[in-house]
Order: structure tokens, then C-alpha cells, then sequence
């Protein structure tokens, strides 16, 4: 029995190594892959859209590719994979990428999918008012797509950008049968009378209830990473809607479903604690979650208040009375999980309230008033937070409040944290009425999120600062496909950005939680976006 | 005469309701676009596409006279954030709703008309009165949460979410009920105190009638005008309810598409609803009305 119990604790270590690597996630119980059963997945999030086109919410993600698929696909070290596409070839300007298309494929719901398709596709990508955020942003240097011959397109750009794979990589890229397309009544919102090239075809969509997927028996072009090869293992599987974590959670341990996504800190010992479940996180791609300070005005046009700021914060105190040590602590405003993270920056800076202080007495804020915040000229040293209620996530107004404590106590900063609706929130960012921004951004690759938030023009630049040497590396970085290159533009930019300018405070890195059923095999978080993967490689043990 | 005088009246209340919601969201702060674009990128190219896309640079009056008169013919128009027609949104999720809010209203009323009939004695009184404090003064939300977790994840007797058959709707229309027959409980309790203490009552006992015959068939007649008064209450009160019923159960219905619209201003959805709601209530009232004439002969008498 005592032998056992030992067996059980070493397999069980050896699953959890095996899960937080992002591995299969396989189970002894859920045994060797088979096919055949049907699957209930308790997920958080409704989709405002079912078109791939208009995919905007990182939690939709796991759905996408259970029916839609894109040219290309993230390997796990930052490169790309054919899939739709059998591959591409960059032009050596930078201009012009030539790719071509597997000929075996076939869109669900008959017709053959051809470089034609894909013209199609891209084409109503740039006509107006169809998408204007992927216009604007993701296609920004796109000039034009080409059919060079039925197996084979040619994308044109205005200029190098090498984020035009991340594009093709992307749910917004995903290629859907134009016929379709054209015949949809309700294009926009997407569903059931939208067909892909999916190893599931959705059949039935109940508004509030539940998506139903079934499998696509003729499927036979998985990508490399996929985990294997021909149809799904699965007949059918169901995404059910339940916004309420506990209730999730509930539904799992009683056996109403089977497994649930989003899991957060609370609740984890219900999982962890129950030898018939299984939980694995995945850290997602793309910009770790961040204060951003505003340089447009006092106090932190001051580098000395914003350096002062992170020292007088000790972040990884903040996260473990919020998370309960469940949250990675974020050095840079990269992603962990990216190949162009600098690990470098670990440990240089931060939780020393001594050096706060003396740098706030220099910097002129050596008063205080009778609540005990610095003030400088009778002003006090405030930073206002404004965050919009609808996305507040991961428990960030807690976290906001703590920080907000942890600099008063250690420094005398006064942070005013307000939780406000989507229109104050603007109106606030709009009329510079912040000193703090937060955010955090799930783009696959971080170029693209960095763009939006420190470019000068960038659509979410909060910092207020236009700086052309940061221009010059962001363009820099993405005008290359050499991943090498792109790392060191990326290194130096991180060092600028939070070394020498100190323009933000990076608090964490997102994370996705899948708990299950042991029964269930193969679940997995996708490569590079971190995100819970489709039911493509999952299985049902007998 | 009568009929008429109420459909004008009922029409009235429609258009006051969606005035009054229009207004409210105009009041809000921020705009359409600004809850479109939401956490997104935000240009100022991406936002003239979305004024042009729904027309969100005419006046205010222009937009709120097009809104009415499309409404006026049977138009609900599109939703902006769902991109489906209103019509669609809103009619998937009518009959969840309302087979909810039915069921959970007839349980409430059954449970109350049950307690207040059954809880004469001094002791009995007492423990109904406090229980019925409690889930009066008890989020549904809570309640919600405890049956799930007592029925649904402990005993699996009934399915957590979704609108696929009976077993489904048990919980969270007992969730609903409990409040409602909390109120109603308490207001029939009353009700029939006081006709206890009317003459007729020793009338009627002097007459040799048993007490429980004079109870159901004389104290509970006067003790029913209060609390069919209540009906336009119990309609708000559903309607108000079934907007955290329905997440923590993961039901379809109106609730969530209200929550979501109102939560990103999406202006034709808000309206549809509103103006549902609004006719539900007229509907119920009328009811209410008629249901007073049938219960009370004294009424009938002086109408005509």
C-alpha cells in the first residue's frame, strides 16, 4: 500500500514536470490515444464573434482552430510551420512573400481550397469597414495579394515587416471558404454557416448555452506539431459557457464536464487537492501585464519619481499575498515565454525602498503632508490608475489596491486606484488624465504588441513618449526574419525601456489554467500563444 | 372603450420606457464607438469606420427619432456588437427567459399561498417568518450557489447549466422562486391576519364552517388583493433576477444579453429589451387588473 502510495507521488511528480513544460499533458488513466466519444469543455468566455476575421478575445483562441485553420502555424521556438501553406520563401528585400498551398484541402462544406480562396479571403480583409482593426494594424504594409498559379500566392508589402507571418499564423488569418463567405447572412458574427478547413465542423450554436462541434471525418492535413495525424480523436465535442469560476470548478469535480479553462488562484486547491484531476498552466505570448508610467506630465516626466516607483515596489511580495505564489513575476515588458525576452534584466531592479526614498528627497519631493504622502511645492505625489471595468481580469483590481498600499507604506506614494466603466476609462486616457496605464497584450509575437505600445504613433502608446531611437529599434526589429537579428534589437530596446528610461513597471506574466478529468488525454496549450489548444489531438481513455 | 384606454395608455408606457433608456445611455459616459473598439487598438481610422458603419455622427434627436420610427415599423435594427439582427439576438433568447420566469413565478406563488395557509400555529409561524426574512434578504446569487453546490456537484441530482430540459430548470428556478415566495409569504400572512379579525370571519365560524374552510375560502379572498397588486413587482423582480441566474447557471436567456448590452452601450439590443420588458410589465398589470375583478366582486361593481 505504502509502496503504492510512493509509485503514485513519483508519477504524479513526473506528469506535473511534464505539464508545466507544456508537454501532452497524457495521463496514465486516459492511456494510449483513441478515438471515438464526446468531450463537454467548461470555458469562461462567449465569443462576441465565431469569424475568425473578427477574433479579438484571447480566451476565443481555443476555439478558432478547432474549425479554421491559417497558411502557417508557431513552432515552440519562435519560427513558423507549414500548414495550410507548404511552406514560404521571403523575397531578400523583405517585400515579398511567396507562399505555397497544400492541394489536398478541401473547406467543409465542399469547396476546394486554392490560392484563389486565399486571395479572397485577404481581399475582404482589406475592404472597408469589413475588419478596420486588422486594416490598420496587421495589414498595415500589406500592398496587395497575387495568385501566381492555382497552388500559390504572393503577399506585397509597402515595406519590410516581418509580423506579416505572425499575421498568416493568426485566427484573423485563417482562410474561410468564400462561398461562405459571400452566402453568410450574418457575416460578421461568424457560426455555423461559416465553413473552414477545421478538423471539427461547428454544427450547433446556442446563444448563452453552448457550442457543439463534430468531427470532420475527411480531415487529413494537420501541422507537424500537431500531435498526430488524420481526423480528430474525438466525435464530438461541446464548449459549454460558464462565467462563474466556482461554478466551473463545481461542474468538474461533479463530473458534469470534463474539462474546464480558467482556473484561478482560489480555486486551485479544489484541483490540486482531488487525486482524480489534473492541472496544468500555460504562460501566454506576448507583453507581460505592466504599469505604464505617462511622461506627458509630472510627476513621472521625472525619470528619478519613476525609478523610485519600482523601488519603492517589491513586486514579488505584491503577487504572492494576491496569488498566493500562482502568478510569474514579469522583469521586462516581454513575455517570459518569448524567444526575445532578456533574461538579463531578472533581479536588476526594484524592492529597495532605502534608494526610493533618498531618490525622491533628491529628486525635490522631500515633504509630507499630514497623511503622509511626499509632497513637492504643496503638491502631492499622486499617481492616478484608471481601469475599465469590463477587463479587469486575473484579480487586478486587488492587485492594484496592494501596490497601492505597498508604495504608500515604503515610499509615501499616494496611487489612486478607480475602477471605472469603458467610457470614463477612455475619456480618462483620451484627456491624459492618468499617470498610470495598465496593461497587457496576447499578441503571438511580442513585435506586434510592442509596436501598438511604444511607437510614437502606436494605437495604445500611453507613455506619452516619442523617442526615434525607439522608432528606429521597433522598425528595426520587425524589418528582418533573422530571429537573431530580431532578438537584439529586442534586447536593446528592453535595456532602453526599463533600464535606462525606466518608462514601466512589469508586475507579471498571464497565465491559462486547463484542469480535467485524468481520463482525458492530450490536452495541451498551444505553442508560442500559450493559450489552451483545440480538441484537434484530444482523447477520450477508455 | 376600456380596451382602448389601455392599449393607448400601454402604448404610452412603451414609449416612455425606450425614451428613458435612450436617454440613460446617452447620459453615460464615453460613446458606441469607444465600447466597440473596447481594449483594442484605437485609431482614429478605425474609429471613422465604425461612425460610418452604423451611422454614429448623425445628432442625437436624429438617431433617437430613426430608432423610434424603425421601431414603429417592426424594425429592431442590428446589434452593434453582436453583428446579428436584434430580432435574432433577442429572439433566441425570449423563451428560456420566460419558461424561467414562469416557472419560477408559479413556484413562488404555490410556495407562498402553501406557507401561509399551513403556518397558523404561534411556533410554526415563527420559523417561517424568519426563513422567509432570510431568503428575502439573501443574494439569489448566494442561493444560487448553495443549491448548485448541495444538488448539483454533491448529490448530482440535476445538470449545473444550460436550457436542456426539466432538470435543468429545477434550481435555478427554485433560486428565483425562494425570494418571491419569501415576499408573497409574508404579505398573505398579513393579509389574512387582518380578515381574521372582520366580522364575517365570526360569521362565518358561527355558521359552523371548520377553521381551514375559512382560511382558504374567506381569509385567503382579502388576503389575495395585496398581493396580486404585487404582480408588477414580481415582474421586475424576475426580470431583474433572471440577469444573475442565468450566469451562474449558464442559462441562455435575456438576462445576459441585457448585462452585455447595457454593458457596451449596444443601443438597439438595450432598446429591444427594454421595450420587452416594458410590455411584459403593461401585460402582467393588465392581468393584475383583471385577475383584482375576478378575486373581488366589489370591484366588478363599480367599474360598470
Amino acid at each position: 500500500m505504502r509502496h503504492r502510495f510512493r509509485l503514485a507521488t513519483v508519477v504524479t511528480l513526473a506528469l506535473l514536470a511534464g505539464c508545466s513544460g507544456g508537454g501532452s499533458g497524457a495521463t496514465d488513466e486516459a492511456g494510449a490515444p483513441a478515438s471515438g466519444g464526446s468531450l463537454t469543455w467548461a470555458v469562461e468566455t462567449e465569443p462576441i464573434t465565431l469569424n475568425p476575421h473578427q477574433y479579438a478575445q484571447a480566451k476565443a483562441r481555443l476555439l478558432v482552430w478547432n474549425s479554421f485553420e491559417a497558411l502557417l502555424t508557431h513552432d515552440d521556438k519562435g519560427g513558423y510551420l507549414p500548414w495550410l501553406a507548404t511552406g514560404y520563401e521571403a523575397s531578400p528585400d523583405g517585400l515579398a512573400y511567396t507562399l505555397k498551398l497544400r492541394t489536398d484541402v478541401k473547406f467543409s462544406d465542399g469547396t476546394a481550397f486554392d490560392a484563389a480562396a486565399v486571395k479572397a479571403n485577404t481581399d475582404l480583409l482589406l475592404s472597408e469597414g469589413y475588419a478596420p482593426t486588422v486594416k490598420a494594424v496587421q495589414l498595415k504594409n500589406l500592398k496587395s495579394v497575387e495568385i501566381v498559379d492555382p497552388a500559390t500566392v504572393k503577399y506585397t508589402l509597402t515595406r519590410p515587416d516581418v509580423l506579416i507571418l505572425d499575421f498568416l499564423s493568426s485566427p484573423q488569418g485563417a482562410i474561410v471558404s468564400p462561398a461562405s463567405l459571400t452566402a453568410a447572412k450574418n457575416l460578421k458574427a461568424g457560426g455555423v454557416e461559416l465553413a473552414g478547413t477545421g478538423p471539427f465542423i461547428l454544427d450547433r450554436y446556442s446563444p448563452g448555452q453552448e457550442l457543439h462541434f463534430k468531427k470532420n471525418p475527411a480531415y487529413n492535413w494537420a501541422p507537424a506539431n500537431a500531435g498526430h495525424s488524420g481526423p480528430a480523436y474525438l466525435d464530438e465535442v461541446t464548449y459549454r459557457f460558464l462565467k462563474e469560476s466556482s461554478v466551473r470548478v463545481g461542474a468538474l469535480t461533479s463530473g458534469q464536464v470534463q474539462v474546464i479553462e480558467g482556473v484561478p488562484a482560489t480555486d486551485e486547491p479544489q484541483i490540486t487537492g482531488n487525486p482524480t484531476l489534473t492541472l496544468s498552466k500555460g504562460l501566454n505570448s506576448g507583453s507581460a501585464y505592466s504599469y505604464y508610467f505617462n511622461t506627458a506630465h509630472a510627476p513621472f516626466d521625472d525619470i528619478k519619481v519613476r525609478q523610485a516607483f519600482r523601488d519603492a515596489l517589491d513586486v514579488g511580495t505584491v503577487l504572492q499575498a494576491v496569488y498566493r505564489g500562482t502568478a510569474t513575476r514579469a522583469w521586462s515588458v516581454v513575455g517570459p515565454t518569448s524567444p526575445f525576452y532578456d533574461k538579463t534584466l531578472e533581479s536588476t531592479y526594484g524592492n529597495d525602498p532605502a534608494r526610493a526614498n533618498a531618490t525622491l528627497d533628491a529628486a525635490g519631493w522631500a515633504t509630507r503632508d499630514s497623511d503622509g504622502f511626499r509632497t513637492k511645492n504643496g503638491k502631492r505625489l499622486t499617481a492616478r490608475l484608471v481601469q475599465s471595468a469590463p477587463f479587469v481580469r486575473d484579480r487586478r483590481d486587488i492587485l492594484a489596491q496592494t501596490v497601492q498600499a505597498a508604495v504608500k507604506q515604503s515610499a509615501g506614494i499616494d496611487l489612486q486606484v478607480a475602477v471605472v466603466d469603458q467610457g470614463t476609462a477612455t475619456k480618462a486616457l483620451a484627456d491624459g488624465q492618468y499617470e498610470i496605464f495598465d496593461n497587457s497584450r496576447a499578441d503571438t509575437d511580442v513585435g506586434a504588441a510592442l509596436n501598438l505600445l511604444l511607437t510614437s504613433n502606436g494605437a495604445i502608446n500611453r507613455t506619452g513618449v516619442k523617442d526615434p531611437a525607439l522608432d528606429g529599434l521597433l522598425d528595426k526589429a520587425v524589418s528582418t526574419g533573422d530571429n537573431s537579428a530580431r532578438s537584439a534589437s529586442y534586447k536593446e530596446l528592453q535595456q532602453k525601456v526599463i533600464t535606462t528610461d525606466a518608462l514601466i513597471q512589469p508586475l507579471y506574466a498571464p497565465a491559462d489554467q486547463i484542469a480535467a478529468a485524468k481520463t482525458v488525454g492530450g490536452l495541451h496549450f498551444e505553442p508560442t500563444a500559450g493559450v489552451p489548444g483545440s480538441a484537434y489531438n484530444v482523447w477520450l481513455g477508455k | 372603450m376600456i380596451v382602448l384606454r389601455r392599449l393607448g395608455a400601454g402604448l404610452v408606457v412603451l414609449w416612455v420606457a425606450a425614451t428613458a433608456a435612450y436617454l440613460a445611455l446617452l447620459a453615460a459616459p464615453g460613446s458606441t464607438v469607444d465600447s466597440i473598439i473596447g481594449d483594442g487598438a484605437d485609431t482614429p481610422l478605425i474609429r471613422s469606420q465604425i461612425i460610418q458603419e452604423w451611422n454614429l455622427d448623425r445628432p442625437a434627436v436624429v438617431q433617437y427619432l430613426d430608432y423610434l420610427w424603425r421601431f414603429g415599423h417592426g424594425d429592431l435594427g442590428r446589434s452593434y456588437l453582436l453583428q446579428r439582427p436584434v430580432r435574432d439576438v433577442i429572439g433566441d433568447q425570449i423563451f428560456p427567459t420566460v419558461k424561467l420566469a414562469l416557472a419560477a413565478a408559479g413556484l413562488g406563488i404555490v410556495l407562498a399561498v402553501l406557507l401561509a395557509l399551513t403556518t397558523r400555529r404561534p411556533w410554526s409561524r415563527r420559523v417561517s417568518s424568519t426563513a422567509e426574512l432570510v431568503l428575502v434578504s439573501t443574494p439569489p446569487f448566494l442561493i444560487g450557489l448553495v443549491l448548485l453546490s448541495v444538488f448539483s456537484f454533491q448529490f448530482g441530482l440535476f445538470p449545473v447549466s444550460g436550457d436542456r430540459g426539466l432538470a435543468a430548470l429545477v434550481l435555478p428556478a427554485i433560486t428565483l422562486a425562494l425570494p418571491v415566495a419569501g415576499v408573497l409569504t409574508q404579505v398573505l400572512r398579513d393579509g389574512i391576519d387582518r380578515a381574521l379579525e372582520e366580522p364575517f370571519v365570526v360569521t362565518a365560524r358561527a355558521r359552523g364552517l371548520r377553521e381551514r374552510a375559512v382560511l382558504a375560502r374567506h381569509a385567503l379572498r382579502h388576503a389575495l388583493l395585496p398581493a396580486v397588486s404585487l404582480l408588477g413587482w414580481l415582474c421586475g423582480t424576475l426580470l431583474g433576477g433572471v440577469v444573475i441566474i442565468e450566469t451562474v447557471f449558464g442559462r441562455p436567456g435575456l438576462g445576459q444579453v441585457t448585462l452585455q448590452a447595457v454593458g457596451s452601450e449596444d443601443m438597439p439590443v438595450v432598446l429591444a429589451v427594454v421595450v420587452f420588458s416594458a410590455a411584459a410589465y403593461v401585460l402582467l398589470n393588465t392581468a393584475a387588473d383583471l385577475a383584482l375583478l375576478v378575486v373581488d366582486p366589489r370591484l366588478r361593481a363599480s367599474t360598470s
